[in-house]
Formats: structure tokens, sequence, C-alpha cells
């Protein structure tokens, strides 16, 4: 009973954090901060709800389940991180450039690109 | 001999994930995963290990390594998903985002990439670019609440805690 509502805790705040990831990703300006805002989703958001399932499987003694479940949690968040950063400089390579930066160092030291 | 040991090093590791997957312990799995992860190992060991193959197994490493991943990075990781999503939900919006210049003091490729993967990772902060110059290392970073223009600040702000763990473990 009371593992059950320890899941089910999980589960709500990974929702909590997807919630949260994606109306920042409806209300961000433009494309970097809509990233930002996204990195939400890919963290906690999946952290927690693999966390709850990865309890469930093991209170139910599939082990192999469970496993595999923390598993995915461990990859996404590798790639996420990866594809985060190839997806900004890329963005920012391709040309475009927010009005809304208080500060461009990246432009100032490279000013041809 | 120092091939010889990543192309050990990459085979345990793929194994490693070989029987994670499958967990079923039957002879036939356990050849056909060796197969499969010697021939990765012989062909991806030059693009994953770069330095000491074996350097995360020394105890002490490792042991910081388990302390740096299970507790230290999601502490950070928690503060700055609530900061983030605090600011999606408030309603006035309030950000600030601009891309800073940070200096790193870091030597290792594993360690360089380590802590940029743990800048991305936290909300708030993505790297975009590492740059060398005169044997000094900077990030770009783009953040979305700038506290601080001053390239020294701004990188204690950034990296707080985890610069210096990720020196305990890559030097």
């Amino acid at each position: 009973m009371i593992a059950r509502i320890i899941i089910d805790l999980f589960l709500l705040l990974g929702c909590f954090f997807a919630f949260a990831g994606v109306v920042g990703l409806i209300r961000m300006p433009d494309s970097f901060t809509r990233m930002q805002s996204s990195t939400n989703i890919a963290t906690l958001g999946v952290l927690w709800t693999v966390l709850g399932v990865a309890i469930y499987a093991f209170m139910n003694n599939n082990i192999a389940f469970g496993i595999k479940v923390i598993l995915i949690g461990v990859f996404v968040v590798i790639t996420s991180a990866i594809s985060g950063h190839a997806i900004l400089r890329g963005a920012y390579k391709h040309g475009i450039r927010p009005d809304n930066l208080v500060v461009d160092e990246y432009r100032r030291d490279n000013p041809d690109e | 001999m120092k091939k010889t040991s990543s192309i050990i090093a990459t085979f345990i590791l793929c194994y490693l994930f070989w029987i994670l997957f499958t967990l079923t312990f039957t002879a036939q799995e356990l050849i056909a995963g060796a197969i499969v992860s010697l021939l990765v190992a012989l062909f991806a060991e030059k693009y994953l290990i770069h330095e000491d193959a074996f350097h995360l197994l020394k105890p002490n490493v490792l042991l910081n390594f388990i302390t740096y991943v299970l507790f230290v990075f999601p502490v950070e990781l928690w503060k700055a998903n609530v900061d983030v999503a605090k600011r999606a939900l408030s309603p006035n919006l309030p950000i600030n985002p601009g891309i800073v210049k940070v200096p790193v003091d870091l030597q290792s490729e594993y360690g360089l990439a380590m802590l940029a993967n743990s800048i991305t990772l936290t909300p708030g902060t993505i790297t975009m670019e590492i740059v060398e110059e005169d044997g000094q290392h900077f990030y770009y970073i783009h953040w979305i609440d700038v506290a601080s223009k001053d390239p020294k600040e701004a990188g204690n702000i950034i990296k707080g805690k985890l610069e210096n763990w990720i020196r305990r473990i890559w030097k």
C-alpha cells in the first residue's frame, strides 16, 4: 500500500515536470529558450517516471523489466545531453539569432559565422 | 598493448550492456553476445577510448564517480529543474537569456565532455562549443538567466560544485 503511494507520487512528479516543460515550450519566445525548457522533460520528467516504474517492477519480482526500465532512463539522459548540444549549435550556425540575448560572446569571438 | 587493453575495456562495456538487456543466462545468448561485443569492440575501440582504458576502475576514482552520479549531480539537477519549471509557469516569464564564455580548468577529454554534458543536462544552461586558447579551455554556454557577465563569476554560478567533483575523477 505504502509502496503504491510512493510509486504514484513519483509518477505525479514526472508528470509535473513534463507539464512544466511543455508549458515552457509553448510560452518561451525563441528557439533557444524553448530548448532550455524542453530539457525539463528529458531529465526529471523521464527520471521520476522511470524510477516509479522500476519500483513497481521490482515489487512484482520482475527483475528483467526493472533493469531494462532503468537502462532506458540512463540512455535517455546520456543521449539527450548530446542531442541538445548538437541541436542548439546547429540552430546557431544555421543563422537563428534571437534579439533578446543580453550578451552574445560567441558572436563577439566569431563575428563571421 | 594499449590497443589490446582498450579493446578489452570496450568489450567489457558492450558485454555488460548485452547481459543487462537480455538477462537470460543461456549458453546460446551468452556466446552470441560475446561474438557481437568482440566485433563491436574491434571496430569501435579507437572512437571510444583515447586515454587510460581502465582509469575508471581504480577504487577511489570509481567511488568518486558513483558519488557524483548518484548524489552530487541529482541534487544540482533537481535545483535547476525546479528553477526552470518556476520560470516557465510564472505569469510574467522572467527570462534573461545570453551566451557567455566560461573558463574551465580541466585537461582530460573525458572530463571536458562529462562537464559539458552535465551542464547541458541541467535545465537552464546548454553548452554550445568547447574551444582551447593557449592551453586553457573555454565553454560557450547559452544561459537562460544571465546573472553575471564576468567570466569567473558566471563560471562559479553555472558549474558550482560539479567541476571540483569531475576533477577528482578525471584530473
